[in-house]
């Protein structure tokens, strides 16, 4: 399924922009100003980046997470002064869950709307040019590495249990299978740097990776340093 | 941060083994609830880093290897978490401050896993707040009655509890920092016994 374009059109340094002053916005907003500062986040984010997916949003392990952080205060902070129907709870409580639960969802919506939207590449060739050379390179790598080193570490792993695992010389045991998980892992990178250095790539010569630019990168990011601004002058 | 592009392959592949680390090792201490979780996987994740800083010895690396991590964290599957991404960026900012400042040596590498590892003390009275909207002394109290929990020490022996966690993490840390020197030792003769071979 092709994946929706956001409403607003943002290049790469526009949605960076969009995601830290949507973090820094809803982790500063104290507690009146959060319900309003929480609903612009959601919206921006909603607008800013692909809509995520409703099924890995409201995933069982995230919204038992969310209970798990906003249920405890409703009885354990303060007196239970208040009730509904015949449940009594604390308002102080209250108040503190509902914090909660709109800081984890503007921060969950953002990330996931981020992370969608954002490839790592076109992050890791954004970060190159703020000064991190060579990053979009390694990070290639890294990902490329990264089935490999989990199945070199499976593999390492079973063949351990084979010979009795943990149980016996627990030390030596564990020190085999960090010494092997690193040894593979330096024989893959000495290979990739190799193929790399035959085909004469270098950092410094490599083309970074393009990012996109959109008129509406500057305003965005304006607005958002005027919004935390005003913010911390107004509270 | 210049490195060529034999460095930059190795920062990748050791920045991708902390990610391994914190994607399948942290994924299954988080679920399983093990106490303690936290020092161990930035133990595991620092051993990684500081032995990469053996084989690039420059400046940066031991943050790079960090950033590597961080953002495969990112973009790793069931992600979402801002707290290890925070947790994954200061340990290796703490360890490249500690090691830029002492150089490399087996001291230096003990001090940078220790503070390294004792970051995981600090990160709940910063996400605490900011997150979840948690006061300093809600956090305070969270820490110490998980503490006294994890200790098996009753909660009014608060200064026995306060030196315990301390000392256990930093102990945590300079164990991996202590291994991290003769293992990454041992790998470097190793892989120029095999490249002399």
């Amino acid at each position: 399924m092709k994946p929706k374009t956001p409403l607003l059109p943002l290049g790469i340094a526009g949605q960076v922009a969009l995601l830290s002053g949507v973090l820094a916005l809803v982790m500063l907003a104290s507690r009146p100003l959060l319900p309003a500062v929480a609903a612009l986040c959601i919206l921006l984010t909603l607008a800013g980046f692909q809509p995520p997916e409703p099924r890995r949003l409201l995933h069982p392990r995230r919204l038992l997470l969310l209970l798990l952080l906003a249920l405890p205060p409703l009885f354990l902070l303060g007196p239970r002064n208040a009730h509904w129907h015949r449940l009594h709870y604390s308002a102080t409580g209250a108040a503190t869950a509902m914090q909660i639960a709109l800081r984890f969802t503007v921060v969950m919506l953002a990330v996931e709307g981020f992370t969608r939207t954002l490839s790592i590449s076109e992050l890791a060739g954004f970060l190159e040019r703020l000064g991190l050379r060579g990053l979009g390179f390694s990070l290639g790598v890294a990902l490329n590495l990264l089935p490999a080193l989990q199945n070199s570490s499976q593999t390492t792993w079973h063949a351990l249990q084979m010979r009795g695992g943990l149980r016996k010389q627990k030390r030596r045991a564990l020190s085999y299978l960090v010494i092997t998980i690193l040894s593979n892992t330096l024989r893959r990178a000495e290979a990739i740097a190799l193929a790399a250095e035959a085909r004469a790539f270098t950092p410094q010569r490599a083309r970074a990776w393009p990012i996109t630019r959109r008129p509406l990168d500057k305003w965005l990011a304006a607005s958002l340093l005027a919004a935390l601004l005003t913010l911390l002058i107004y509270q | 941060m210049k490195f060529s592009t034999r460095e930059l392959v190795l920062l990748a592949a050791f920045g991708a083994l902390w990610g391994v680390v914190e994607i399948t090792l942290g994924s299954v201490l988080k679920s399983l609830d093990v106490p303690l979780s936290g020092m161990l996987l930035s133990g595991v994740g620092l051993l990684v880093a500081l032995i990469a800083r053996l084989f690039v010895p420059r400046r940066g690396a031991t943050l790079f290897v960090g950033i590597i991590a961080m953002l495969l964290k990112l973009f790793s599957l069931g992600g979402v978490i801002i707290g290890p991404m925070m947790a994954i960026f200061a340990e290796a900012l703490l360890a490249e401050l500690i090691l830029s400042g002492l150089g490399p040596s087996r001291p230096s590498f003990v001090i940078a896993g220790a503070l390294g590892t004792s970051w995981s003390l600090i990160q709940p009275f910063i996400t605490g707040p900011m997150l979840m909207g948690h006061s300093f002394l809600e956090m305070w109290q969270a820490v110490i009655n998980k503490a006294a929990r994890i200790l098996h020490l009753p909660q009014q022996s608060l200064w026995l509890i306060i030196l315990l966690f301390v000392g256990l993490h930093l102990l945590g840390g300079g164990v991996a920092g202590w291994l991290a020197w003769p293992l990454g030792h041992h790998l470097q003769r190793r892989s120029q016994q095999q490249e002399a071979r």
